[in-house]
């Protein structure tokens, strides 16, 4: 492919369409309808009082009370942590998956990749049995050794960094894994003729090549350390910013703190606004394109690296099995409390929450579905816009899609309701009334993973491939088609699996949309964890770990097979 | 032609049972309830109103309940604006349904008035509790304290007395061992603030709040997380109200026990139509059996009281309706004992965000410092 041979043709200038117009026109509607007219209830809400007259009193209110400062610099500080964590963790991982071969390494990427798969709730939950202060090794340590006092591993933010550390790591891995595999290996090679070893190489030539996919990583796990509120909850940290804007905004009934609540969420979305503008600036001002799109090859580790690799990673997923195992556990033990493991066991809640009512996931598989198609249908062109043409209006519409990883789920849920609990025209029901505004939601929330998985793959391919095909004649459309999808279909796919996987686990957004009959598995799970049914709850939270390691698996194989494999 | 007629004859019967059965819809086929009263309470009591539909009318209701805390409950029929997509509010605070009949967001119930009767006006002294709305919007469904759930075994472990009163949680060797949920997060947390400091006096009243926030260990996102982890022997003990789960979680197999210190507040459970429903019949229908023999009786083996001194709590030996009287110390009927309560809900409503504002400055934003 590296040897497409430019045409001496001159080129006859860029056409537009009807139909490119038409469905630019159309992405812009359906950003603006449901992104940017939601969210401007948030701002409206932060920037007035009860009357409805505009007023800054509420973020004087933030700004002079410590308790919200405090927050608002331990979520950064966590943030941080968090970023520090899964890289170290992250950038090992993919090295040593891309770049080397050792025993069951197929095994170990897709092994990796599992704990990016644990729901929310569900994967601190089987921490806390674990890990908690009755949970199984507190429970060994005070039996056997007698001591008095459990040790605190979960309760406090080193809780939250563990779970988000564990939880997160992969997507550091998966988002520099696809970068990574397509650095030129003649620039090593040349770094390498230059007398740049080991290490050096490493930091010089090929970490600076995977900046594009290691910066959309890094705003990943930061923006959902910060906007997670569910982990801290669980573990009793409150003083996060997320947190105060979740716990605000479900007490309805002072309205002061629920404004306070609203204030917090449109502070994040600025706050978003802010890294995501930064993070942009860092990435676009380098050209990582490359024409080579060459198979990696492997280098064999000697006998004592191989092990230690293997040892590596054996390590990191005995710790990231932790929650698997104690969500399993709880799945089937009825009464288990203060043993470090279940008494009695049972069935029951499976029977319960698949048999007995199938709705669950029925309507997770549904909703998420079609969420992830209308990602495609939304996101693949939008990627294409924004790193191919020059549209005006493509930079906004990039930052608007970052934007809405940083927005809070139930600032989105609430957002939804207060803009679309009107009737709609025509019909006399309102989009919140009927079940659509589900998937819809979660597609909105759910599109920057395929807008960024499709973007950084475009971002790959140089461009003069696209333009070699239309010197020759071929139209944007079939240029797009037969040249670009072939060589960017594995991110689109590795975007859209995301998408679809992140889907199937929301419940911050849906948690307040979701009207009797809708329930998917992680609102199931949220309405058992409330009603104290935690085998109900870790019942469900096992079949949703199940039904989303069988859907990576299915991608894994498919992506390995196809492009020499790199994912396994 | 036999055929003919015979599919003929199909067809008209069916548009007359059709035509029949719309002309004999006593209530509609649908009812949703958004509530804070758990499953164990909602799914038996709505399961068994399905069956007593079909009985009495042959008409299938479809059931279902929206889960929500009482604050988010009430949120969302606010926000929901007289369009609202459930019928029945059940249960939290009766000071929210007088709240939400002043939006006319409550429909009146229009229950017969012997139903009605059967429910005294209040209980308890020297402030009595509102069993009913005077106004007609809401009436009282069952009866239940807002008290203590602790874990025996742990408890044991600690070497601390299994408590009686709230001052009981004030042992020093429950320090880091008490789970509580902010009075800013839940109503009934709120409600457990307002008796300490109606009990004891402003002063005193937030003293003993800060001491029992130097021995809490966690406080948890809502009311219903403390027996949660309370039952796990997380934490050894906390607020809580039996049908918020607490008996749940002794049900599911936990050993988990429940104490109503004597100047516990009741709930009397309230329960209201929400303004604009689209299954008003339905709705009043599933309240006045609520309020039947029947439905009391399916209540009374989950862990809670009958509203009317018609009832009193009972089954056969090691029946659920035993074990509750067993998990709630022995009561049977709130109407067999002297109810003392010292809670004014009028003082607490005019003061809500006030006693909010100071647990904020006085308590959450130190929660750290009182530790020590």
């Amino acid at each position: 492919m590296a040897t497409a041979t430019i045409a001496a043709v001159p080129g006859r200038g860029p056409r537009v369409p009807v139909i490119s117009m038409i469905g630019f026109a159309l992405i812009w509607a359906f950003l603006i309808l449901f992104v940017l007219y939601p969210l401007t209830r948030i701002f409206y809400d932060a920037f007035t009082n009860e009357a409805g007259q505009f007023t800054l009193i509420n973020f004087q209110e933030f700004f002079t009370d410590r308790y919200y400062l405090r927050s608002l610099w331990n979520s950064l500080v966590l943030g941080v942590a968090a970023v520090v964590t899964t890289s170290v963790i992250g950038i090992a991982v993919a090295f040593l998956i891309v770049r080397y071969d050792f025993p069951y390494r197929n095994l170990f990427a897709y092994l990796t990749m599992l704990p990016m798969i644990l729901p929310p709730l569900v994967g601190v939950l089987g921490f806390v049995f674990i890990l908690g202060r009755a949970g199984t090794v507190n429970v060994w340590l005070m039996d056997w050794l007698h001591m008095a006092h459990p040790i605190n591993f979960m309760y406090g933010m080193q809780g939250v960094l563990l779970v988000e550390t564990v939880h997160l790591f992969p997507l550091m891995t998966l988002s520099i894994l696809d970068a990574m595999s397509k650095v030129d290996p003649s620039l090593e090679e040349a770094a390498q003729g230059m007398g740049a070893k080991g290490w050096r190489r490493f930091w010089d030539v090929t970490l600076p090549l995977t900046t594009p996919g290691y910066v959309s990583g890094a705003l990943l796990v930061f923006i959902w350390t910060f906007a997670d509120f569910v982990t801290p909850l669980v573990v009793g940290v409150q003083d996060l910013l997320a947190v105060q804007a979740y716990l605000n905004i479900v007490q309805f009934v002072d309205r002061r703190i629920f404004r306070m609540g609203i204030v917090i969420s449109a502070l994040l979305v600025l706050l978003a606004i802010a890294f995501v503008l930064v993070a942009r600036h860092y990435v676009a001002i380098k050209d990582y394109s490359s024409l080579a799109y060459s198979k990696v090859e492997r280098r064999r580790l000697g006998p004592v690296k191989r092990w230690l690799a293997v040892g590596f990673l054996v390590a990191l997923l005995f710790v990231s099995a932790i929650p698997q195992v104690g969500v399993l556990l709880a799945a089937v033990g009825k009464g288990w409390a203060l043993t470090p493991f279940p008494v009695h066991y049972t069935l029951d809640y499976f029977r319960q929450v698949s048999i007995e009512t199938p709705k669950f996931i029925i309507n997770s598989l549904m909703f998420s579905g079609l969420a992830v198609l209308i990602c495609l249908v939304v996101g693949v062109p939008m990627a294409w816009i924004m790193s191919r043409t020059q549209t005006p209006g493509r930079g906004a519409m990039d930052a608007l899609t970052t934007l809405i990883l940083a927005i809070p789920g139930t600032a989105i849920g609430i957002a939804y309701i207060r803009a679309f609990h009107y009737p709609l025209p025509g019909i006399d029901l309102a989009l919140t009334s009927t079940w659509f505004v589900l998937p819809l939601v979660l597609a909105v929330r759910r599109l920057p993973y395929t807008v960024r998985g499709s973007f950084s793959s475009l971002l790959l391919v140089h461009k003069s491939m696209e333009e070699a095909a239309e010197n020759v004649g071929a139209t944007k459309l079939r240029t797009f088609r037969d040249i670009t999808v072939p060589l960017v279909w594995k991110g689109i796919l590795v975007g859209a699996l995301f998408s679809f996987i992140m889907s199937i686990q929301e419940a911050s957004a849906t948690l307040f949309l979701t009207l009797g009959g809708w329930e998917m598995i992680p609102v199931g799970i949220f309405t058992y964890y409330i009603a104290g049914s935690h085998g109900q709850a870790a019942s469900l939270g096992v079949i949703l770990i199940v039904l989303c390691a069988v859907s990576l698996g299915i991608v894994n194989r498919v992506a390995g097979t196809r492009v020499g494999g790199l994912f396994g | 032609m036999i055929r003919l007629i015979k599919l003929l004859g199909v067809a008209l019967v069916s548009l007359f049972a059709t035509g029949a059965q719309a002309a004999a819809q006593a209530i509609e086929n649908e009812l949703v309830l958004i509530t804070p009263v758990a499953r164990t309470l909602t799914d038996p009591t709505l399961a068994d109103f399905a069956k007593y539909a079909k009985e009495k009318w042959n008409i299938t209701v479809k059931t279902s309940s929206l889960a929500a805390g009482t604050p988010v409950a009430y949120g969302r029929i606010v926000e929901w604006k007289g369009r609202p997509d459930a019928d029945i509010f059940w249960g939290g605070e009766s000071a929210l349904f007088d709240k939400l009949a002043e939006q006319n967001l409550l429909a009146k119930l229009n229950l017969p008035k012997a139903v009605m009767d059967a429910i005294p006006a209040s209980i308890g002294k020297p402030k009595p509790i509102p069993l009913k709305d005077p106004k007609g919007f809401w009436t009282g469904t069952v009866l239940e304290p807002y008290g203590l759930v602790y874990h025996p075994k742990l408890l044991a472990r600690l070497g601390v007395p299994e408590p009686k009163d709230w001052d009981d949680l004030l042992h020093p060797k429950l320090k880091g061992n008490v789970a509580q949920c902010a009075p800013t997060r839940s109503s009934s947390s709120h409600a457990t603030y307002e008796v300490i400091l109606q009990r004891d006096g402003d002063e005193k009243g937030w003293a003993w709040l800060k001491r029992l926030a130097g021995n809490t260990g966690i406080f948890t996102a809502r009311s219903r997380d403390v027996p949660s982890v309370v039952a796990r022997g997380e934490f050894a003990a906390g607020f809580a109200v039996p049908s918020y789960m607490a008996f749940e979680d002794r049900l599911a197999g936990y050993e988990l026990k429940f104490v109503a210190p004597k100047t516990a507040w009741i709930t009397p459970e309230p329960i209201g139509v929400i303004a604009g429903t689209r299954h008003p019949r339905a709705a009043r229908a599933f309240i006045e059996y609520l309020l039947s023999e029947r439905g009391q009786r399916v209540a009374m083996e989950r862990g809670v009281f009958p509203i009317t001194p018609k009832y009193r709590v009972q089954g056969k030996p090691g029946s659920q309706a035993e074990m509750a009287v067993e998990f709630t110390g022995g009561v049977r009927s709130y109407f067999d004992l002297d109810v003392v309560n010292i809670y004014d809900d009028n003082i607490a409503q005019k003061r809500y965000e006030a006693v909010n504002q100071q647990y904020r400055k006085e308590i959450e934003s130190v929660a750290e410092q009182l530790k020590k």
